[in-house]
């Protein structure tokens, strides 16, 4: 939709750096103490990439996601770190500034977006909502209308539905009609939390298919969430892998597929056995993921790594670059096989 | 090739138990202890629950408080009162004091209009004679240190015996609800259907009639005696918003897997409901109590002031009679008569109300603040 | 929608008519039977009585009997007050009926919006200190005693205020000042009407005003509209009686004076429930995922806590309208017979007390019609706010 029309013309180049992480560290503050939730994460997201982020519950993507959008819980504070969009740091802005940058520059759907409608409004209304504030100059009734129309074909739902309440509508259109909402003011950049995990399977596959589509059509950069390594590796180009707090392994999708080089990334990709591919032999990933109001000490994987040594145990991994621009957090990097066709190399 | 991958040995057809040296199952404890002890931790990490709500816990003193009083008070008019003057319904006293006549008072008690002065002494008196009267009702001293009612009796004496009627009012209001609402709830949940469409429809209107009124005119009609309140408030309040309540919770417990296997086993629609719903309602209906409580005490006390009670002696009673003849409403310097009865009526139900609140936490866990 | 409201009217009927049986049969199981009451009574004349006994059936076995009961009562004859003979007991309610609507209406209305604000404006700041004496204040208003509060807002603000300020501002009860009133050229009646059709013309009209302006205008304009139409609505009674009717001023004066104080008592103990249901309503509303959306989209925090989460927070508040209505209802009783206001449920206490059957009937009769009218408004009040509901 990127026509003369479009409020927001002012998109930056593809492949130029859109989103800036940059020792992004948070904790939360409760009664027991202070949960290390975000630990130095960083990372560059040109126009135009999706990036996935993934990981078990609990590893911090989600807090790194609200924290883009400076929507952390009340307890959570940043302890340092900057969040560069077209190189202005968004942590410093007030929050008046802030709410500009919302839903204009970047938007989100949430996790369980189901619910994320208001009962008692209009769907319709509450797109338009959004596009009043944003939108300068503010559009006309009419001119709000079409365009909602139009996200609404985009996004594979009926335009009639504007005027329905969300409760008539069905979970899966329900998610489509966010998708909609979230694209509804021409961001740069949406964030995907975990978009697709309470759909079925069909609606899943359709959902993902389509928001990828849209991604290419419009040209926006895009950060997937999810615990679901298969669903992130269909629609991204650079996937991090999350443990506790960290991003332990960064890089392109096929070579962070291919060749994992952290313990943690291997064991993700190996844990799930393959429908279609040869049966190998299934390696398990032992243990809970660690508690994060006391972390373990050095490198915060190795109480569950089946390569871990007395370094692991006292010092933490620097964050190295294997190659490529591929970057990861281990000292035993070079000992985490490949994983082939025929299973464990 | 492909490896094989082996499972665990499955285990042996005949599954052995633990034994105890000498044969018999290791567990030997009777069933009955293992309930207490289970009973007993409950309770402890309940009680931790309700006590990290400190206001719950300041309306459970207040309650204490009252207990206390009301066990006091029998002793107290055995060994230490003379029951002549302080008991708190046939008890008489008034001190005697002196009252200058004047043409206009300004002090109520120690001056008095000719008028009055002629009525409570002799018709003869004059502006500026000096005369000795009974103080009735009098105001706080060493020997009634809330004063006297307007007939004379020790206001400390009733406040403190009125707290005994307040309970026992309170107890039966609540455990005629609990009684009532609880079944109704459950057979309504179990039974489904018409029979729960009709008890909730009832269940509407009772909640819809305002009780006041009704009990003004049943107040009117038949002798309203505390057992009869504490049962009719019991009833209304049982079929009525506590029975939706309880309802909504008996369903919850009736759509979950160990009812059907217990139907599946064999069990009556009356062994069901007693023996498996029933009790997990049971927790959410004391809760109920607390606030069937607070309402009895507050009901039974705004009818006694409106003078519709047949009851020896309540805090409602006491404000009625203060009330009814004038001495409320001619100024704020009889103020014994008014504060310590109300404010035994609102320190109490207000205790249950607290309580109840608190209580809330502990048997709904998702109030419970992380 | 239609049809809903007529299913509501014919349940409420039904309602109505077992709640008229059971009174009946209450009447019934009193010692002794209707007609010695009225052979006691002195003032009433023997063939009134025979009349009497024959109307009310007396004659006749209990079907009989009810019969005429119910028949009676739907014919608008519900009979003569004994206490006040010849008087019926019909005329009496209709001259009191409009000042306990009045009490009830302004009480409610009030409460509900000041407790709404306050609990909506309250529940978006936390904290420690806050918390615990809105606690602490709202369950103590909330869980008072209600005639000993009553009886401490006439010592308080009756008494001792105008003795401190040497000025009567609170009259202490009674619905006028009789004195200022003899020989004068109105009557209650007459001023008290007209007072109440200004100050109802006024304010429908702010509500139709503002119900325009929702309609056609943006949102913070609309609001803005809103909050002049009321105020414009509040205003305008005030100056009717200033500028249009000035010889009615000191007698409106005087009844709005002495209806003040009941009005503000018992808009307090109610303001004092609403308030805490607001306020844990809208910190439930706040933990659901659409206020996160609302807050990703970059409003503003009024608009977040105005717009969408009190409107959902509205919800659990207004179905608890019906029960706040038995409390103004039973509130309502006690402030007239406490401040010794002429309305309904003045009415029925004094029957009450003076064993006038016949009127306390038809008083409590009355004020179960008004509840079950509450009901029905409370019902499609709620039908109205929340759409998944509409559409069943």
């Amino acid at each position: 939709m990127q026509t003369a029309e479009s409020p927001m013309s002012t998109r930056p180049a593809a492949g130029t750096p859109l989103l800036e992480v940059d020792d992004l560290t948070m904790e939360y503050e409760t009664e027991n103490g202070n949960v290390s939730a975000v630990v130095d994460v960083g990372f560059t997201l040109n126009a135009g990439e999706a990036l996935g982020l993934v990981g078990e519950s609990g590893c911090g993507k989600t807090s790194v996601a609200m924290a883009l959008l400076r929507l952390q819980a009340d307890n959570a504070r940043f302890r340092h770190g900057e969040i560069r969009l077209n190189g202005e740091d968004l942590l410093a802005l007030s929050d008046v500034e802030m709410r500009t940058h919302r839903w204009s520059d970047i938007s989100m759907v949430f996790q369980g977006a189901m619910n994320a409608w208001n009962p008692v409004q209009r769907v319709g209304d509450q797109i338009r909502e959004a596009m009043d504030l944003h939108i300068k100059p503010q559009l006309s009734r009419a001119a709000a209308r079409e365009r909602m129309e139009e996200l609404f074909n985009l996004v594979g739902v009926d335009p009639k539905m504007l005027d329905r309440y969300p409760h008539e509508f069905s979970g899966g259109m329900r998610q489509r009609a966010i998708i909609a909402m979230a694209l509804s003011c021409d961001p740069q950049l949406i964030i995907a939390d975990e978009p697709t995990t309470a759909l079925d399977v069909i609606v899943q596959d359709q959902i993902l298919h389509q928001l990828k589509r849209i991604q290419h059509e419009l040209g926006m950069a895009m950060i997937y969430i999810s615990h679901d390594i298969a669903v992130i590796a269909e629609v991204t180009d650079i996937i991090g892998v999350m443990y506790a707090g960290r991003i332990v392994e960064l890089g392109t999708t096929k070579e962070v597929f291919e060749r994992p080089r952290h313990p943690y990334s291997y064991l993700l990709l190996n844990s799930a056995p393959s429908i279609t591919g040869p049966r190998r032999k299934l390696a398990p990933l032992k243990g809970e993921p660690p508690n994060l109001l006391n972390p373990p000490t050095g490198c915060r994987f190795h109480p569950r790594c089946p390569f871990a040594t007395e370094k692991c145990v006292v010092e933490s991994p620097p964050l190295e670059d294997v190659g490529a621009g591929h970057l990861v957090e281990c000292w035993h990097w070079d000992q985490v096989p490949a994983i082939t066709e025929k299973g464990v190399a | 090739m492909t490896e094989r991958v082996d499972l665990e040995e499955p285990a042996a057809p005949g599954i052995e138990l633990p034994q105890a040296p000498g044969g018999g199952p290791v567990v030997q404890e009777p069933l009955w202890r293992i309930r207490l002890r289970l009973l007993w931790k409950a309770s402890r990490r309940n009680w931790r629950l309700f006590a990290r709500n400190k206001i719950g816990l300041v309306g459970l003193g207040i309650i204490l408080t009252f207990a206390v009083v009301a066990l006091i008070h029998p002793v107290l008019m055995d060994r230490v009162w003379d029951p002549a003057i302080y008991h708190p319904v046939k008890g008489y006293d008034a001190p005697v004091a002196e009252y200058t006549v004047v043409e206009e008072v300004t002090d109520e008690f120690s001056e008095l209009t000719l008028q009055e002065a002629q009525i409570r002494s002799n018709p003869f008196v004059r502006v500026g004679d000096v005369l000795s009267i009974a103080q009735q009702p009098a105001p706080p001293s060493r020997t009634h240190w809330l004063g006297t009612d307007p007939l004379g009796r020790d206001v400390l004496s009733q406040l403190m015996f009125s707290t005994r009627a307040a309970f026992l009012l309170g107890g039966i209001a609540a455990f005629v609800t609990v009684f009532i609402a609880t079944t109704v709830g459950s057979i309504a949940a179990y039974y489904g259907g018409w029979i729960d469409s009709a008890l909730m429809r009832f269940a509407d209107l009772v909640l819809l009639v305002p009780l006041i009124p009704v009990l003004i005119v049943v107040g009117a009609l038949f002798s309203l005696t505390l057992p009869l309140l504490g049962v009719l408030i019991g009833v209304l309040s049982g079929f009525g918003g506590t029975a939706i309540v309880l309802k909504s919770q008996a369903l919850s417990v009736t759509v979950k897997p160990f009812v059907d296997a217990a139907r599946v086993a064999g069990g009556s629609n009356r062994h069901i409901i007693f023996r498996h719903i029933i009790p997990n309602v049971v927790p959410l209906s004391f809760l109920y109590m607390m606030f069937t409580v607070t309402e009895a005490i507050s009901l039974e006390a705004t009818l006694s002031f409106l003078g519709l009670m047949n009851v020896q002696m309540s805090w409602g009673l006491m404000i009625n009679v203060a009330h009814s003849q004038g001495y409320l409403l001619s100024g704020t310097s009889f103020w014994w008569l008014l504060i310590p009865a109300g404010m035994a009526v609102t320190l109490l139900a207000a205790a249950f109300f607290l309580a109840g609140r608190a209580m809330d936490e502990v048997v709904n866990p998702r109030l419970r603040r992380r | 929608m239609v049809k809903f409201i007529s299913k509501r009217l014919v349940q409420m009927f039904l309602l109505f008519v077992i709640f008229l049986t059971v009174l009946f049969f209450l009447l019934e199981a009193q010692p002794g039977d209707l007609s010695q009451q009225y052979i006691g009574n002195p003032d009433i004349p023997p063939e009134a009585k025979a009349i009497l006994a024959e109307r009310l059936g007396l004659d006749q076995p209990l079907w009989g009997r009810y019969m005429s009961y119910m028949r009676n009562f739907f014919t608008g004859d519900l009979g003569v007050a004994l206490s006040q003979y010849p008087t019926s007991v019909s005329s009496l309610i209709v001259e009191r009926l409009p000042r306990t609507l009045v009490l009830f209406l302004s009480a409610t209305l009030l409460a509900y919006y000041l407790g709404f604000v306050t609990g909506k404006v309250l529940a978006w700041r936390r904290g420690k200190a806050t918390e615990y004496m809105l606690t602490l204040g709202g369950v103590g208003l909330y869980t008072v005693f209600y005639p000993w509060f009553a009886l401490l807002m006439i010592w308080g603000l009756g008494f001792t205020l105008s003795n401190w300020l040497g000025l009567r501002v609170f009259p202490i009860g009674r619905f006028i000042d009789t004195n200022e009133w003899t020989g004068g050229p109105f009557t209650t009646n007459q001023v008290f009407s007209r007072m109440i059709w200004v100050a109802a013309l006024s304010m429908i009209a702010a509500a139709v005003i503002t119900f325009v302006a929702r309609r056609r205008l943006e949102y913070p304009v609309a609001i803005r509209v809103r909050n002049y139409a009321f105020l414009g609505g509040v205003i305008l009674p005030f100056a009717y009686f200033v500028f249009v009717a000035s010889d009615m001023r000191p007698y409106a004066l005087d009844i709005l004076q002495h209806t003040m104080l009941p009005v503000l008592t018992l808009t307090l103990v109610a303001f004092a429930g609403i308030m805490l249901l607001t306020r844990s309503s809208m910190l439930e509303t706040l933990r659901e995922d659409y206020i996160l959306t609302a807050r990703a989209k970059g409003l503003s925090e009024k608009v977040i806590r105005d717009k969408h989460a009190a409107r959902n927070a509205l919800l659990p508040v207004v179905t608890s309208l019906v029960l706040a209505l038995a409390f103004v209802i039973s509130g309502g009783i006690i402030t007239e017979t406490i401040f010794s206001w002429p309305g309904i449920g003045r009415l029925l206490f004094d029957a009450v007390i003076l064993e006038d059957i016949p009127l306390a009937m038809g008083a409590l009769s009355i004020i179960a019609v008004l509840a079950l009218i509450g009901h029905l408004i409370a019902d499609i009040l709620y039908m109205y706010l929340d759409p998944r509901i509409r559409y069943q």
